[in-house]
């Protein structure tokens, strides 16, 4: 055992892989994110780059101690491969797979007592967590601009993610604050998911599932009709 | 051994095929959940491979006596089917694949019918004609070696067990049609209506929209009622007479299996070959494999849990197919369509 982790995260349209390794050392990471306009590069990007941090480790999958990855919400095929990608890690090297909330990894290395993870979930609509002193006192929802802009209101939130860079307006509007376009927390990183992999009880790979938090729209018209 | 994965539509399938060809495992996961939708739903589908995947694999290799380290090659369909269902399998199989260092083989989900034949015992030698047709596609194919396949004729619009389905709902058939309209067709009279079977068509290519239409506007004549949508949404049952629905499902039927069976026939014409092969769910149809039956060929259809979309296909398909060592595959993504399949001369 090297004490090593391999965490990743597809529930955006980057594709982001990180190997913390044991002890000290910083962590390995490999990123794509696609130019506007371009298709997401999960499927041809996530295990590619899973190996060649390995291989700058000079690692083998069997070598890892734990296996993280984000569960989203977020993109739904995005949060497919990324879940079958570590299900079937995890079992072909019996290594332990721990699911890690995508938001919770997005907001876990920005600094301040209130923090907002947004996320953007097309239709004009957003995936948000709230934390206070590091706690997530506001589980993942699906909320529409109204409803963003009211929970904004409630403490002076730091707003990070896509969605935070989404909904500028309404945020800041309601008094949030939002950092510049370019700044890093608005991005997750994957170093965070395998920290807060570690910190997560592991279980069987078959019981890590995506938290898709919406139904198929095929679901939604069946119960509008019935 | 070789352990295959093929999630292209709403089966979640796993299967273990020994090098040698001989099947020791072959589980078909069917959804059963797409009925209340009245067709298949990507996402729907895609969800429930993910969720079925991992026992459908654990469960093929108890099935053979088998683990995963006694695995030696990993494969999975690559296209064409539903891109976000396919992702499922295809992500899955290529990191199993990839923990354990072994070699990969991304298979068409064409050629993995095709390969039906090519399981052991009784394995079929090329050269022969095979037709396919399922709900997702319909074609023919000329298969001269066990890597690939030449396609000779393909539906131009809907594939044969999608015009079953269509014909279904509109004899008030609740979905899925098939086996309420089968034995609905059993007790008509197959001469009751003529429906046209494409024949005047020249080539070996399908049609079948004509018929779907020809279908629709008969139950409008004789139930004197009923705009087309409301007919084709089967939200109520037309109120036609059982003997008369019985005269329609039966005349359809036949007008398929007869559209099928003159392109079969035509095929075996032009090409000379003698032998031929059926496969996907269609190919299930007792009228339509009487009537292949008889034709002047050596006809071979395989089970019809290796007819319908399973994994030992593909993993018959994967003996065949040159299989790329670890890492060169991690970065293959799925396809949709079909277009790698190349269309040839007869
Ligand atoms: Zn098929």
């Amino acid at each position: 055992m090297s004490g090593a982790i391999l965490g990743f995260d597809c529930a955006t349209p980057a594709t982001a892989v990180a190997l913390l390794p044991g002890g000290e050392d910083e962590p390995l990471r490999a990123r794509h994110e696609p130019a506007p306009g371009e298709r997401p590069g999960h499927a041809s990007r996530l295990l590619t780059f899973c190996a060649e941090l390995l291989g700058r480790a000079g690692l083998g999958f069997s070598d890892l101690e734990r296996i993280a990855v984000g569960t989203g919400p977020g993109t739904f095929t995005g949060l497919r491969i990324a879940v079958a990608t570590a299900r079937a890690l995890a079992h072909a090297s019996r290594t332990p797979l721990a699911g890690v909330p995508t938001l919770d990894a997005l907001a876990e290395p920005v600094p301040g007592p209130a923090v907002l993870a947004i996320l953007d979930a097309r239709r004009g609509e957003a995936f948000a967590a709230g934390y206070l002193e590091g706690v997530r006192t506001l589980p993942a929802t699906a909320l529409d601009p109204d409803a963003l802009a009211r929970l904004a209101a409630r403490e002076p939130w730091l707003a990070v993610g896509d969605g935070a860079l989404r909904f500028r307006a309404r945020l800041e509007e309601a008094g949030a604050t939002v950092p510049p376009d370019d700044a890093t927390h608005h991005h997750l990183d994957a170093a965070a998911v395998c920290r807060l992999g570690r910190t997560i009880p592991a279980g069987p790979p078959e019981a890590v599932l995506p938290d898709y938090l919406r139904l198929p729209d095929a679901e939604l018209t069946r119960r509008v009709r019935a | 051994m070789i352990l295959a994965l093929e999630t292209s539509c709403d089966d979640t399938c796993a299967a273990v095929v020994t090098p040698a060809g001989e099947l020791r495992a072959n589980v078909i996961s069917s959804q059963g959940i797409h009925d209340r939708y009245g067709g298949v739903v990507p996402e729907v589908a895609s969800r429930h491979h993910l969720e079925l995947l991992d026992a459908a694999v654990d469960d093929a290799l108890a099935r053979a006596g088998i683990g995963l380290g006694d695995v030696t090659l990993v494969a999975a369909t690559r296209g064409p089917g539903l891109v976000g269902a396919l992702l499922v399998g295809l992500s899955h199989a290529k990191a199993l694949a990839a923990a354990r260092g072994l070699p990969f083989a991304a298979v068409d989900h064409l050629q993995g019918h095709v390969a039906a034949n090519f399981l052991e015992p009784g394995a079929l030698q090329p050269p022969f004609l095979c037709l396919l047709a399922s709900g997702g596609h319909t074609l023919l194919v000329r298969v001269d070696d066990q890597r690939s396949h030449t396609v000779l004729g393909a539906t131009r619009d809907d594939a044969a067990g999608e015009a079953f389905d269509k014909g279904a709902r509109l004899l008030g058939l609740p979905y899925p049609g098939g086996p309420a309209r089968e034995r609905l067709a059993r007790e008509g009279d197959p001469g009751a209506f003529a429906f046209p079977t494409a024949r005047g068509v020249e080539g070996l290519d399908f049609s079948f929209a004509g018929l779907k239409t020809s279908l629709l506007y008969r139950v409008r004549d004789l139930t004197g009622q009923g705009t087309p949508s409301a007919v084709t949404h089967g939200a109520t049952a037309p109120p036609l007479a059982r003997d008369v629905a019985a005269d329609l499902a039966a005349s359809y039927q036949h007008a398929i299996v007869e559209s099928l069976a003159h392109r079969c026939e035509r095929a075996l014409e032009q090409t000379g070959l003698r032998r031929l092969a059926m496969g996907g769910g269609v190919a299930a149809n007792g009228p339509l494999r009487e009537r292949i039956g008889a034709l002047d060929a050596e006809v071979t259809v395989p089970p019809r849990e290796l007819c319908t979309d399973n994994a030992a296909m593909i993993a018959a398909a994967a003996r065949f197919t040159e299989p790329l060592p670890f890492p060169a595959y991690l970065g293959l993504d799925a396809y949709a369509s079909g277009q790698r399949t190349p269309r040839g001369p007869v």
